[in-house]
């Protein structure tokens, strides 16, 4: 029993400094944000309470609901075109060639690139007299050139679009890696058994995936929701509220207009709808993987 | 599986087209940086010699003011996260006592949660702390954002290390902090190695944080001051920016081609076991 406690004393003291700066840099803001979310606060002075009015404008808002549309709009282009081309690309390099490990290098480069390097070249070459419009003036496709950034239309599809250059190598790569992990004996057994082609993909492949599958979903949607190095660069979420994303709805709210109560608002809207997402994937995923 | 099937000819060439296209932007970043002013803004046109004023313009006390404070930061961040994460993912994958038990799914629960909503009792926490405009601040904030992970992934790698190995050390006389330190700590190598290789990126690449903590620019980190740089210099010439672009990336390609083996296997480790 002594032992015991002697133990329990010694574990907690390793759990301690962890403990510390994880409450105190991370928990304790987030139980305060909590409360100033019902405030109207701007940095200076005491804050007011004024119960739901935050959480009531932050509909009205074009900023943020712009951003949320996009951000919606961002997760649907992941999970359908993101999702199914890294797969086909790990799927793909899982075979033996020559070239593979250049391959795999290739896609998986973009991902250590910063989004702050990202915007600057890829804002270079999005600009009206920039590197894509002269390729598409060239090979004769000169009538959809077009100011990709500065147009209502053309300015969130751009940057969707950006995105995929470094999700499709981050995602194929996790796909990949869980690929790998597949014992190559179930094949064997699969084949034994009559299974061929889409049938083995259908019945071994996807369903040992699954692991992979949710991680990289869950990466998809939470990417969109709290997306905002690109369009703060890129845009600033112009023209007019056309590329706005749900946290750079927050960051602006906040540090540009000091609404520091209506911008935690709209953060912990931002948190509810992760922690949704968190949950609504789990438990679709936990579901999926014990089928098999 | 490493018989498993051929790619054919077609599917190879295939790939390799859309390989060169994703490494596209980055020669393409790296050649606007030899590029003369002169054909600086035509697109199409590549460098016809080597010009390296704009490395010349970039290469500056500011850059290397940032490099320093950014490699303070990441490698501050990672280390105070190993420190504190090990010992906390031990100890919460050895005991089970209820305390332990509440700790666990409040690191699972900062899995989940996003800091947007906390940035700004976070700068007030900071103010009021001295800490604002501190890289100190950083390597807290980092670290804090890191334990959950960090957390899991070492109790994940504690439950594959036998007890038998501490309650022998124990019965020989070696107190828990030696053991964990000696014996233990070395076994959880694995966990280190992936931690590092799947982190390391996101502080050196970040922008935020740094963007909001930070005003001085003794202290800025190299992200936030390429960001400056366009919009303070809008309206001259990018030159310079793409330069220091190529040089903020520099290091963490290095790191990626020298780690690129261990990145695979360690990914495959973080997804298995975490």
């Amino acid at each position: 029993m002594n032992l015991k406690r002697k133990q329990v004393v010694a574990a907690s003291l390793f759990l301690v400094p962890a403990a510390a700066i994880f409450l105190l840099f991370f928990y304790v803001p987030f139980i305060q944000s909590i409360y100033y979310s019902f405030t109207d606060w701007s940095g200076i002075g005491a804050p007011t309470f004024i119960g739901w009015d935050n959480y009531l404008h932050v509909w009205k808002d074009p900023h943020m609901t712009e951003g949320l549309k996009n951000s919606l709009k961002m997760a649907i282009f992941g999970l359908l075109v993101q999702n199914s081309l890294a797969l086909l690309v790990a799927i793909s390099l899982n075979r033996q060639f020559r070239t593979r490990s250049f391959i795999r290098t290739a896609f998986y480069l973009p991902v250590i690139i910063s989004l702050v390097v990202a915007s600057v070249v890829w804002g270079q070459m999005l600009q009206f007299d920039g590197f894509i419009n002269a390729v598409l003036n060239q090979i004769g496709l000169g009538a959809i050139t077009e100011d990709w950034l500065g147009n209502v239309k053309t300015s969130f599809p751009s940057i969707i679009l950006l995105t995929q250059w470094q999700a499709i190598g981050y995602c194929a790569i996790i796909y990949l890696a869980g690929l790998q992990a597949i014992p190559k004996d179930m094949y064997e057994a699969a084949e034994i058994e009559g299974a061929r082609g889409f049938s083995l993909f259908r019945y071994i492949t996807l369903p040992m995936l699954m692991p992979a599958v949710s991680i990289v979903l869950f990466l998809t949607v939470v990417g969109a929701l709290k997306l905002f190095d690109l369009p703060y660069i890129l845009t600033n979420g112009g023209p007019g509220t056309s590329s706005y994303t749900l946290f750079l709805a927050v960051y602006n709210a906040a540090f540009k207009e000091n609404n520091y109560g209506y911008a935690t608002a709209g953060g912990i809207v931002l948190a509810i709808f992760i922690v949704i997402v968190s949950i609504v994937q789990l438990t679709f995923t936990r579901r999926k993987e014990v089928e098999l | 599986m490493n018989d498993s099937k051929r790619a054919s000819l077609g599917m190879e060439i295939a790939l390799i087209i859309a390989a060169l296209l994703f490494m596209l932007p980055v020669l393409y970043l790296v050649a606007m940086t030899f590029k003369e002013p002169g054909i600086f803004y035509k697109p199409l046109k590549l460098p016809d010699q080597l010009y390296l004023e704009y490395y010349k313009q970039a290469l500056g006390v500011e850059f290397f003011r940032s490099l320093w404070n950014t490699l303070l930061i990441t490698i501050g961040g990672l280390s105070l996260t190993i420190f504190v994460a090990s010992m906390a993912g031990y100890a919460l994958s050895r005991r089970k006592e209820r305390g332990f038990q509440i700790f666990f799914y409040l690191f699972m629960s900062g899995m989940i949660i996003p800091t947007v909503g906390s940035l700004i009792p976070l700068f007030k926490l900071a103010t009021s702390l001295h800490l604002i405009n501190t890289r100190l601040l950083l390597v807290f904030l980092y670290t804090a954002g890191f334990i959950p992970f960090a957390s899991f992934l070492y109790a994940a790698f504690t439950k594959s290390i036998p007890r038998e190995l501490e309650e022998s050390a124990n019965i020989d006389g070696c107190g828990s902090v030696r053991t964990f330190w000696v014996i233990i700590f070395p076994l959880l190598l694995p966990a280190t190695g992936t931690f590092i290789l799947t982190n390391a990126y996101g502080i050196w690449n970040d922008f935020l944080t740094p963007l909001i903590f930070l005003n001085s620019s003794e202290k800025m980190t190299l992200m936030p001051m390429i960001v400056q740089f366009i919009f303070n210099k809008q309206s001259t010439n990018f030159g310079p920016v793409f330069a220091i672009s190529v040089l903020a990336m520099l290091p963490l390609l290095l790191f990626f081609i020298l780690t690129q083996k261990h990145m695979l296997k360690g990914l495959v480790m973080g997804s298995v076991k975490g």
